[in-house]
């Protein structure tokens, strides 16, 4: 996938260059306004990934400028204006997804792929398996080493987007925002008290290394070692 | 001293009462003054003369009638003695008899018009004053032309008193008026000096200074006591921005020297520790933004500066998303959560902030009520209450728990910013909603009403 990113603070370039090279992705960058939309307009990308305050022509701007070009390209605001007003001008100005800087590459991740996917048609999935972890999308049925298991609504939904996104460490506010329709950060435990009771479910199964706790970052669900 | 500084005291102690506006005020008026009274004098003057002007045009027509009547009916001899005997403070007669002349004055003037048209003449006369000024016309009559004038210089006289006396009344006006001004404005002054004076002094950081209210209760009072409400604000605020400094430095400060402490440490741990070391270190930095974040948030929705998205919300479904999020959180600590929906009621509102407004107050009484607690969460019409039964919070400290990063618990054990109670508070009156706390015997009870 072709990514094309917008920001003028080196460390951060630094920083995501190298998370999106490592997941195979290839990555360009432009560090001001003109640059950017020269590259954005002129060249065909997956997704833009883009800064709001940026030097001679603002993020909202450009953005605004390519969206009247027609280009439907995903862009994922990248801004330190984390007020939810903010959020809502960027959404507003053409933005697919708003997030806040400090952030973590994880999380950008999961976000850039679920938007660069947006585009491609999806063959359509019934079933998610994960080493002895299986899901039937359409009758909600879940099994674990071929035994059935009883979730919760809440509880499906979380596997089921820890699931789609094996092997990634997926934050607290991903999976908030994947089970609520509420967009705030929560400040509770209660993405982790979900957690614990779905992990209960797999230990009584003798699979409590599914879930894996990843400190200061969010979950993982893992195959099994 | 800052530039600032000069300026007011030159202001406050440099101003002079003529360089005041009361003092341009006064000017202005006793200019009108005096041009209102100028006018009407002039008024007066103009209506004397033309009365003194139809009185002798009446008087020298009389006497016109008078002596022609005369010379039609009484001989030429009687008409003489007539003419002799006539008394000169009414009129002056001449008669010219054939070659001599016979009246008051011992001659007739040339050119002089027949009355009604009539003129000025001077007359010389032995004596202090030496010259009259005249004022006549010829009458024809039987025994020939009649010249009959009057007196017009006691006339003149009374024009030159009334012109005096008008001109000192003007000068006196102009004085007296000038004068109360200056005083007034003096007076003005000194109370607009004093309460710069005081101002300064606020200026200068004594926020305790405030400005005397006399008994008058006039504007300048009505000033005074405005400016000592906003002084009043002022000082609750700063004590309240200190109160959050305070506390921001403990809050801020409490993870901050975790984080250091974990960074110094670092370079000592083995390969394996390392990312559990640096995972610690980030979920430290996490709160500290999250309590930044929360401060900036606050005061912003405080401030009225965050607009809100309103929609349409009905409370029944908050409330039933609020129990499905809180659900599994209170059977983790081994409460029991319940839901009581009543009749449906629709607000308009944000639907995050509200939320997570509510949520919040949810979370408080999981966290907060103990093991085995029950929280009800209820909702009929308007209202919204969430109670627990678990030890409550003290009736005295019940409106403390909104002000920010206030936290009863003094050890706080528990994670939080402490800010959470101050923005339900802040989210909350933005909707025009109510918040009070109560006592559930046992536990606490919060009732939300729209």
């Amino acid at each position: 996938m072709k990514i094309l990113m917008v920001e003028d603070d080196a460390t951060t370039i630094e920083y995501v260059v190298k998370g999106f090279i490592e997941q195979g992705h290839n990555i360009e960058t432009a560090t001001d306004g003109h640059q950017g939309l020269l590259l954005a307009t002129s060249m065909k990308y997956d997704l833009i990934i883009l800064d709001r305050m940026l030097p001679q022509l603002d993020g909202l701007k450009l953005l605004a400028a390519l969206r009247a070009t027609g280009s439907q390209t995903p862009v994922l605001i990248l801004s330190a204006l984390s007020h939810v007003d903010e959020r809502v001008k960027g959404l507003r100005a053409g933005g697919d997804d708003y997030m806040t800087k400090p952030f973590a590459f994880s999380e950008l991740l999961v976000r850039a792929e679920k938007l660069m996917q947006r585009g491609e048609s999806q063959p359509m999935v019934t079933n998610l398996n994960v080493g002895p972890l299986g899901i039937e999308l359409l009758t909600r049925k879940v099994t674990l080493d071929g035994q059935e298991i009883l979730l919760q609504p809440k509880e499906f939904q979380l596997l089921k987007y820890l699931m789609e996104h094996e092997n990634q460490v997926i934050s607290r506010t991903l999976l908030f925002e994947a089970v609520w329709d509420y967009h705030f950060d929560p400040r509770t435990n209660v993405i982790d008290v979900h957690i614990a009771k779905l992990r209960r479910k797999f230990e009584e199964l003798g699979h409590g290394e599914l879930i894996e706790t990843v400190r200061g970052a969010g979950y993982r669900l893992r195959q099994g070692h | 001293m800052k530039p600032s500084e000069g300026l007011v005291i030159a202001y406050a102690k440099g101003i002079k009462p003529y360089q005041s506006s009361a003092w341009r005020i006064t000017i202005i008026f006793s200019a009108l003054v005096t041009v209102i009274i100028g006018t009407l004098l002039l008024g007066m003057y103009r209506q004397l003369i033309n009365e003194q002007e139809f009185q002798l045009d009446q008087h020298l027509n009389a006497e016109k009638t008078r002596y022609q009547q005369m010379a039609l009916t009484l001989d030429r001899h009687s008409f003489a003695t007539q003419v002799r005997s006539a008394d000169p403070k009414v009129a002056l007669i001449v008669w010219r008899n054939s070659l001599d002349l016979i009246g008051s004055l011992s001659m007739i003037p040339k050119d002089m018009p027949m009355l009604p048209e009539k003129r000025e003449f001077p007359v010389f006369k032995g004596g202090a004053d030496k010259l009259h000024i005249l004022t006549g016309g010829m009458v024809m009559t039987r025994y020939g032309p009649v010249l009959v004038a009057t007196r017009v210089d006691q006339l003149g006289t009374l024009i030159d008193k009334f012109t005096n006396a008008a001109i000192t009344a003007l000068m006196l006006t102009v004085v007296l008026t000038l004068a109360l001004g200056y005083l007034f404005s003096k007076a003005i002054l000194r109370r607009l000096v004093q309460y710069n004076r005081l101002s300064e002094q606020v200026e200068q950081g004594q926020y305790s200074t405030r400005l005397p209210v006399s008994w008058r209760q006039d504007e300048f009072d009505m000033l005074a006591q405005q400016f000592n409400r906003v002084l009043d604000t002022l000082e609750k605020n700063l004590a309240a921005v200190r109160g959050v400094t305070d506390n921001i430095a403990h809050d801020l400060r409490t993870p901050l020297s975790h984080l250091r402490i974990g960074l110094e440490q670092l370079p000592e741990k083995s390969e394996e520790e390392l990312a559990e070391g640096c995972a610690i270190i980030t979920e430290e930095l996490d709160h500290c933004l999250a309590t930044f974040d929360a401060m900036l948030s606050l005061t912003r929705i405080e401030e009225g500066q965050q607009t809100l998205e309103l929609q349409s919300l009905s409370l029944q479904h908050i409330c039933r998303d609020l129990f499905e999020m809180a659900e599994v959180m209170a059977e983790y600590n081994g409460q029991s959560l319940k839901l009581m929906a009543g009749e449906e009621f629709s607000v308009s509102g944000d639907k995050y902030l509200l939320f997570q407004a509510l949520f919040n107050l949810v979370d408080n009484a999981i966290k907060y009520s103990g093991e085995g607690a029950t929280i009800i969460i209820s909702q009929n019409r308007n209202v919204i209450s969430i109670q627990d039964n678990g030890p409550g919070i003290p009736a005295g400290s019940r409106d403390k728990v909104f002000e920010r990063l206030v936290r009863l618990d003094p050890s706080r054990h528990h994670k939080g910013t402490g800010l959470g109670l101050s923005m339900v508070k802040a989210i909350l009156s933005r909707h025009n909603a109510k918040i009070a706390l109560m006592d559930n015997q046992p536990g606490l009870k919060v009732q939300i009403t729209f």
